[in-house]
């Protein structure tokens, strides 16, 4: 190490994950002394991205644990990866190896938690708001499928496609057009239907088996049993979040949804926020029901709040372990489950099936950062009911094979849900632990459970104001080798 | 509005904490020099705009926002970089040596392609001299980049140092437009994109 680290913070925050990171820029930005810290020598914790190289090695330590800080509660479990092409093959040969792929390692991006992000959804607005979205790129999804009667169907989610879409009637388009305009004018009176299924409201609307299909599994990501009121709040916010910047309601960051921990780390390093990863955390000190500080090498570093990832927590801070699990699959394929001439972002809601739980099916190209020209890249994300490779075998089964997509690479592996637990029991009244990635499609949840802690935090400050563009920003004295710098923002328009 | 450029280039600053990357920037982007930047806190990114044969070419310079200190740079900050500027100082033998850790930083994280160059900053100060200019030269030359040294202090060859950064990066992507269209990238998100209108698309889907 070069250099040894201040010792006197205002908050210290251990794990870089997607809310530990957007309180870290949160706090940065008001103008707190921010230490953020990881025992990981990668940014983003169970939301990060690893190139194939780094994801095999992943695979090979998932129960080590840091000496000092930290359980095994969280731990990425089940990791099963798997080759399906030989692991080398003769030169002049156009086929994939694992010695071709490996080659290319670092072009892929492959994430433990993806996500995608509504156009209109907290998220976005808070990307917008706060100035962080000039630290990373979109990408919209280009078509949302969903798996009916035995093959792929695009969900009609434009105009567009609804005209295209040759499965449905000019009559069933009429009775779409009506539901959406009806659930979009807020006139619709649900008050029969509070304790009935959203199922049992599309069915009182007389919509066809395939419109329900439709609406029920892709549209409001349902399933049979969500109720009425969910399953409407569901589907606003679909219709919501279209026409914004695609053709569906959903973007996706380029080269991984890693990325995002790392674009609020970036603003809270810019407002002064210190940055040390690959640490040796030891231990917290504690005085009673007091956090004061943490023990990282030989150094003690002080400070009056403690954030920290679940994960990183002291076993005995933990009360309740996780009862569920997020079940996971990346497959590395050589062609689009669904073949067209552009290549496509595509979303596949894949409803529920025998005993298995709906599954978010997200297909990437090369576009999007996260893999090769010519590969795919698929991830599988769903509730955990028996363990990943089963919760997913009817899908791939369906999706993958001769004369469809073949896939080249496989891992599956089960990420613990943290999010249920109440992860405030047992921790002093100055620290706050965050749960790791959630089911939901989209980071909205995230950013809600951010925004209350840091509030709980810093009760009356702001929750990251728009930042100041660089040519707003006017350094005075800077001629003078004397004088102080000083930053001042200036109000946005003033100018103009 | 007329875009007021006809390229856009991303170009980061690499180098060990104090080596002088932000008065470098400063130097060029203001020309302007202070000594009593602490870190670079607040600094995001600078730009300047360059004419470079009848083009207008527009740079755009980031800073590394103080996370090289504990050598915490974030993969992101490397996309979509077309340049990098690796800077050490002239007076701290350890930031010339800590060149080749950053090098490896690029190659795992960077594009393949991008446009790389070495400086040697604080040449003012002469007397303190610890890494000689030929040992400067010499890495460069293993490395296949261009070398120079410069002193955002004393204003010596800063100038120089981007143009000709932006010189490189100007004729290797015309050479790459010539040869082909490289596929787009991702969009940036802006409040100004499209307002929403709540019923746009439904109310034009009445007609069915």
């Amino acid at each position: 190490m070069d250099y040894e680290l201040p010792t006197e913070f205002d908050i210290i925050i251990i794990g870089t994950g997607v809310i530990e990171s957007i309180i870290s820029a949160a706090a940065s930005r008001i103008g707190k002394r921010v230490l953020h810290i990881d025992s990981n020598n990668y940014y983003g914790g169970l939301w990060a991205s690893f190139n194939l190289d780094a994801i095999q090695k992943l695979a090979t330590v998932e129960e080590t644990l840091n000496e000092g800080l930290g359980n095994t509660f969280f731990n990425v479990k089940n990791f099963e990866i798997e080759w399906h092409i030989p692991s080398e093959t003769p030169p002049e040969s156009t086929e994939w190896s694992r010695q071709s792929l490996l080659k290319e390692s670092r072009r892929f991006n492959l994430d433990l938690a993806p996500k995608l992000q509504f156009a209109r959804g907290d998220f976005v607005e808070l990307l917008i708001s706060s100035n962080i979205a000039r630290y990373s790129e979109y990408r919209s999804v280009s078509r949302v499928l969903t798996w009916l009667n035995g093959q792929l169907e695009t969900v009609p989610c434009s105009r567009s496609d609804v005209f295209a879409n040759n499965k449905v009637t000019v009559i069933e388009k009429r009775m779409l057009m009506k539901l959406f305009l009806a659930l979009d004018s807020g006139e619709e009176d649900y008050h029969n239907y509070e304790n009935k299924t959203f199922r049992a409201f599309l069915t009182d609307k007389k919509l066809t088996p395939n419109l329900i299909h439709y609406v029920l599994y892709a549209i409001a990501m349902c399933t049979d049993d969500t109720p009425c009121l969910q399953g409407i709040k569901n589907t606003k916010r679909f219709l919501d979040s279209l026409g914004r910047f695609g053709k569906t309601p959903f973007l996706f960051s380029m080269y991984g949804s890693g990325e995002i921990t790392q674009a609020f780390c970036r603003l809270s390093a810019v407002f002064g926020g210190i940055y040390a990863l690959n640490q040796p955390l030891k231990g917290l000190i504690l005085n009673g029901d007091n956090f004061e500080g943490i023990t990282c090498g030989t150094q003690e570093i002080k400070a009056g709040v403690l954030v920290m990832g679940a994960e990183k927590a002291p076993p005995h801070f933990i009360k309740q372990h996780p009862k569920s699990s997020i079940a996971r699959a990346i497959l590395i394929t050589d062609k689009s489950i669904m073949e067209s001439e552009k290549e496509h972002l595509t979303l596949l809601l894949y409803p529920p099936e025998g005993g298995k739980n709906s599954c978010v099916v997200l297909e990437l190209g090369c576009l999007t950062g996260t893999c090769p020209k010519d590969l795919f890249v698929v991830h599988l994300i769903s509730r955990q009911v028996e363990g990943p490779q089963n919760d997913f075998k009817h899908i791939i089964g369906n999706l993958f094979g001769p004369e469809k997509a073949n896939i080249l690479w496989s891992c599956y592996f089960s990420i613990p849900d943290s999010n249920d637990l109440d992860l405030t029991v047992e921790t002093p009244k100055n620290v706050t632990l965050c749960p790791g990635p959630d089911l939901d499609l989209d980071y909205d949840d995230a950013v809600r459970k951010a925004k209350a802690m840091f509030t709980d935090i810093f009760p009356d400050c702001e929750f990251l104001p728009r930042a100041p563009d660089p040519e707003e920003i006017i350094i005075e004295g800077e001629t003078s080798d004397q004088d102080n710098v000083e930053l001042k923002a200036e109000s946005a328009k003033t100018e103009e | 509005m007329a875009k007021t450029y006809d390229y856009l280039f991303k170009l980061l600053l690499i180098g060990d904490s104090g080596v002088g990357k932000t008065c470098v920037l400063f130097r060029f982007s203001e020309d302007a020099f202070n000594t009593t930047f602490i870190s670079t806190i607040g600094i995001d990114f600078k730009i300047r705009t360059i004419d470079l044969d009848g083009k207008k070419i527009k740079l755009q310079i980031w800073d590394t926002a103080g996370q090289e200190r504990f050598r915490t740079i974030t993969t992101a900050y490397y996309r979509g970089a077309m340049g990098i500027m690796l800077v050490y100082d002239i007076t701290n033998e350890k930031s010339f040596e800590n060149i080749k850790n950053w090098i490896r930083n690029i190659e795992e994280n960077a594009s393949a392609d991008v446009e790389k160059m070495l400086l040697g900053n604080k040449c003012e100060l002469e007397e303190k001299r610890q890494v000689s200019k030929e040992r400067g030269e010499q890495l460069a030359i293993e490395y296949g980049i261009k070398f120079i040294e410069t002193s955002a202090k004393a204003s010596i060859r800063v100038e120089e140092a981007f143009f000709t950064l932006a010189r490189d990066i100007k004729a290797k992507m015309e050479k790459k437009l010539e040869a082909s269209n490289p596929p787009k990238g991702g969009h940036q998100l802006k409040a100004t994109e499209p307002q929403r209108k709540p019923t746009n698309w439904l109310s034009r889907c009445t007609l069915l």
